[in-house]
Order: C-alpha cells, then sequence, then structure tokens
C-alpha cells in the first residue's frame, strides 16, 4: 500500500516537472523568435511565472510535507511578485524609449501610450 | 631655395615691423608662388591669392586620388586568393593555440592531488584543529564564522576596509561637491542630478516595494545576527540589506531616501563600525597574545548571545557592506547620497 502511494507521488511530481520543463521550453523558444522587445517580454513574464510554479510543485510533491517545500512555497511567492514587476518595469521602459510604437504593434489606446512617455 | 626662403623671411618680418601684422598675410601668399616676386599691388596680390588656392585644390585632389588608389590596393590585396590564405591560417592558428592551452591546462590538472584523498596537503593539522575545536575555542556552531571572525579576524578587518576604500576611491571620482559655490559647479549638479529622470511614481512597483522591503531587510538581519549559529554572516547579510535599500529608492526616489540615509549616516555608520572593529579585535588579540583575563568568552554554543565578539563582528561587517552596497548604487547613478 506505501509502494503504491509512493508511485503515485512520483508520478504527479514527473507529471508537474515535465509540464514546467514544457512551459519553460516554449517560452525560451518565444523569448528567441520573437521579433520585436515588447512580444519578447511578454513571452518572457508569462513562462517565468507559470514555468517556475510547475517546476516548484514537482519538488514539493516530491519532498511531501516538510519544512523545505514551505521554504519553496514561500519562494514561489517572492518570484511571483517580483519577477511580473520586472517586467512591467522593462515594458514601461520600451513604451517610454520607443518613438516609433505603432510601427511593431497596434495601439488600441493612445492616450496611455501618451501618458507613459510623459511621465503622468 | 634655402637662401631665397630666409630672404623672404627676412623680408616678412621687416615688414611686420615697419607696417605690422596685417601685412604680413598679404607676404606670406605671394612668398608660396616662386615665380612672382612680392609686389606692392593688392590687384596682383589677390590675383596670387586665386592662383594659390587652385593649386591647393589640385594638390588636395591629389592627395584624395592617392588615398582611393591605397585604398583599392588594400581592398582587393584583402580579398585577393593570398589574403583569403592568410586568414585561414590565421584561424587554424588560432584553433591550434586554444585547443594547446586546454591541452596544457588538462595535463596540469592530473598532477593536482585526488579530490577528497584525507592525505592531501590540504588537510593538515590546521583544519582538524578547526573542526575539532572550533566551537569548543569561539562558542560558534558555524565553523566558518568561527573561522573567518575569530581565528582570522585580522584578515575579516582587511576586507571590510578594502570595501571602504573602495568605497572612499568611488567617492573621490564621482561625488559632486555640493559646497562648491558657483555657477558652473551648480550647472554641473543640475546636470548630473537625475532626479528628473528618477522613475515616476509607479504605483506597482511601489506596492511591491512596500511588501518586499521590510521583509528584505528582516532577512538581512536575520542572516547577520544568525552567522555564528546558522549559515549566513556579515557579507551575505549586508548584501540583502543593501538591495533592500536599493529597492526602496529605486520605487520611492531620492527625496524619501534621504529621510533616514544620507551621506553623513554612510560616514557615521561605516565609521563607526570599522573602528569598533579594530578596537575590540586588537583588545581580544592583546589579551590573547599576553595570555591575560579576557572578558570576553564564548558563552553556550547555539544561543543568539553566545560566540564572543562573533555576533558584533558579523553586525559592524554587515553594516559596513550595506552602506557601501548603496552608495556604489547612488554614486553610479547620480553622483551623490
Amino acid at each position: 500500500m506505501n509502494n503504491y502511494f509512493e508511485w503515485v507521488r512520483f508520478g504527479f511530481s514527473a507529471l508537474f516537472t515535465l509540464l514546467g520543463l514544457f512551459v519553460l521550453l516554449s517560452g525560451v523558444i518565444g523569448l528567441f523568435r520573437f521579433k520585436y522587445s515588447l512580444s519578447r517580454v511578454h513571452a518572457g513574464a508569462l513562462f517565468d511565472t507559470v514555468g517556475i510554479l510547475f517546476m516548484s510543485l514537482g519538488v514539493i510533491v516530491a519532498l511531501g510535507f516538510t519544512l523545505t517545500s514551505f521554504k519553496i512555497l514561500v519562494v514561489i511567492a517572492f518570484l511571483w511578485l517580483t519577477s511580473p514587476v520586472c517586467s512591467h518595469l522593462i515594458g514601461n521602459l520600451e513604451t517610454t524609449i520607443d518613438d516609433n510604437i505603432d510601427e511593431h504593434l497596434e495601439v488600441l489606446d493612445k492616450d496611455i501610450v501618451k501618458q507613459i512617455k510623459e511621465g503622468k | 631655395m634655402a637662401k631665397k626662403i630666409s630672404n623672404n623671411w627676412w623680408s616678412r618680418f621687416t615688414d611686420w615691423l615697419d607696417i605690422g601684422s596685417g601685412k604680413l598675410d598679404d607676404s606670406m601668399m605671394s612668398s608660396f608662388d616662386d615665380e612672382t616676386s612680392p609686389s606692392s599691388s593688392s590687384v596682383e596680390l589677390q590675383k596670387d591669392a586665386l592662383r594659390h588656392e587652385k593649386d591647393i585644390d589640385d594638390i588636395r585632389n591629389n592627395i584624395l586620388e592617392h588615398e582611393q588608389s591605397v585604398y583599392d590596393s588594400l581592398h582587393t590585396g584583402f580579398t585577393s586568393k593570398g589574403a583569403k590564405h592568410a586568414r585561414r591560417f590565421y584561424m587554424l592558428a588560432a584553433m591550434a593555440f586554444c585547443i594547446g592551452i586546454i591541452a596544457l591546462l588538462l595535463n596540469t590538472v592530473e598532477y593536482l592531488p585526488e579530490f577528497g584523498n584525507p592525505d592531501n596537503p590540504v588537510n593538515n593539522e590546521v583544519s582538524e584543529r578547526y573542526i575539532e575545536k572550533g566551537m569548543e575555542e569561539t562558542g560558534a556552531v558555524n565553523i566558518v564564522a568561527g573561522m573567518i571572525l575569530d581565528y582570522r579576524a585580522f584578515d575579516t578587518l582587511g576586507e571590510s576596509n578594502v570595501l571602504f576604500v573602495a568605497a572612499c576611491a568611488v567617492l573621490i571620482l564621482l561625488r559632486i561637491s555640493v559646497e562648491k559655490e558657483g555657477d558652473a559647479a551648480v550647472q554641473l549638479e543640475m546636470e548630473a542630478d537625475d532626479r528628473m529622470y528618477e522613475p515616476k511614481d509607479d504605483i506597482i512597483l511601489q506596492t511591491t516595494a512596500t511588501i518586499l522591503v521590510p521583509l528584505t531587510l528582516l532577512f538581512g538581519m536575520y542572516i547577520i545576527m544568525n552567522g555564528h549559529i546558522s549559515p549566513g554572516g556579515g557579507f551575505s547579510g549586508g548584501a540583502v540589506m543593501g538591495a533592500a535599500l536599493i529597492l526602496y529608492l529605486n520605487a520611492f526616489g531620492f527625496e524619501k531616501t534621504e529621510r533616514f540615509f544620507t551621506f553623513k549616516t554612510f560616514k557615521a555608520v561605516s565609521v563607526c563600525a570599522l573602528s569598533f572593529y579594530a578596537v575590540s579585535k586588537a583588545y581580544s588579540f592583546f589579551t590573547g597574545a599576553n595570555h591575560l583575563h579576557s572578558i570576553i568568552s564564548p558563552g553556550t554554543p547555539g544561543k543568539l548571545f553566545s560566540a564572543g565578539l562573533i555576533p558584533y563582528l558579523n553586525l559592524a561587517v554587515g553594516l559596513v557592506v550595506c552602506c557601501t552596497m548603496y552608495a556604489f548604487y547612488t554614486l553610479f547613478r547620480k553622483g551623490d547620497m
């Protein structure tokens, strides 16, 4: 019975890790394939959060309810707080600097771009 | 030829003495032309000047043609067969050189002592003593902290001083002096002051900073104060605290940071921490070397206030590292604190 439970846990852990690997791989491909920097920021921000979540969940399932897995949960919370903010700042900077933003993408709300450029 | 030029020089000199410097240019113009002697008529001089300009144009064109021909010959030489062979040879030589260096380094690795072998020269009586008696003598559970802040505390004092000296050098190079008066200094300060280009009041960044900065500061303090119990210590904890200060600065700008951290704070904290370190370690070295009774005791290993001076020295080192990190950031960004 115990052995059976261990196998199920290993299966879940492997599933989460493989999912995380898939997300990270697709994100990295996006990082290298996209031409415009804002698209690259988009790809980087998304795969960062989800990929790290799945990889860490795999480790947590493999470890079980220990102090280390709680620490990994804290690490996930920390990365979820910081990484999107970094992407937001990089995107903000790109919008501020780039004068020909219309050439790369379709701007739906021009007022917001103007606000960002002028610094509110 | 030489005689003529010297004669011209003399005549120019006398002309200059007689009439003044305005005449000198005219005589110089006419002196370039060997055929005509210097004449006093201004029309003739103008004609000479025109002819002379034409000559200069010709010379310039000749030089340009020559440069073009040199460029062409070099370019064709670069793309010719011989140059291609030379480049291929250069590439092969570079590869051979790299492979040779790698082979040499790998060969050297072979002569190194085996990793983890108990008979290695690293495993001598010094490290044995640290491992066996470290906790008993220093009172620190973390052997590394006991080593760097007790056995080899002098070395760590040097390291903190290196940081301080580096900060001083950057200060000398980059700091814009505020005390200087005058328009130029004010202008320079205005240019270097990047408060205008500071990040705008970004609500997302500010909210994140309000959550993260206190936590990061606490975590840094935890690393510093538990340096003798668990892995960590002054250097790593100080770096964490400095990062928290930099994040606060980025989110809220210089005006809010200057309410609690200015250049005066940097000076006071750094100097106090370093002098405390030097004085306390001097006391412990003095008593230890002369076999005197020291009031510093190792205490109970594992408790927060134990291990003699180590927690306080860790705190001093951490404060110096924190201040230096923050100072480097502000100096490289704005040239001031």
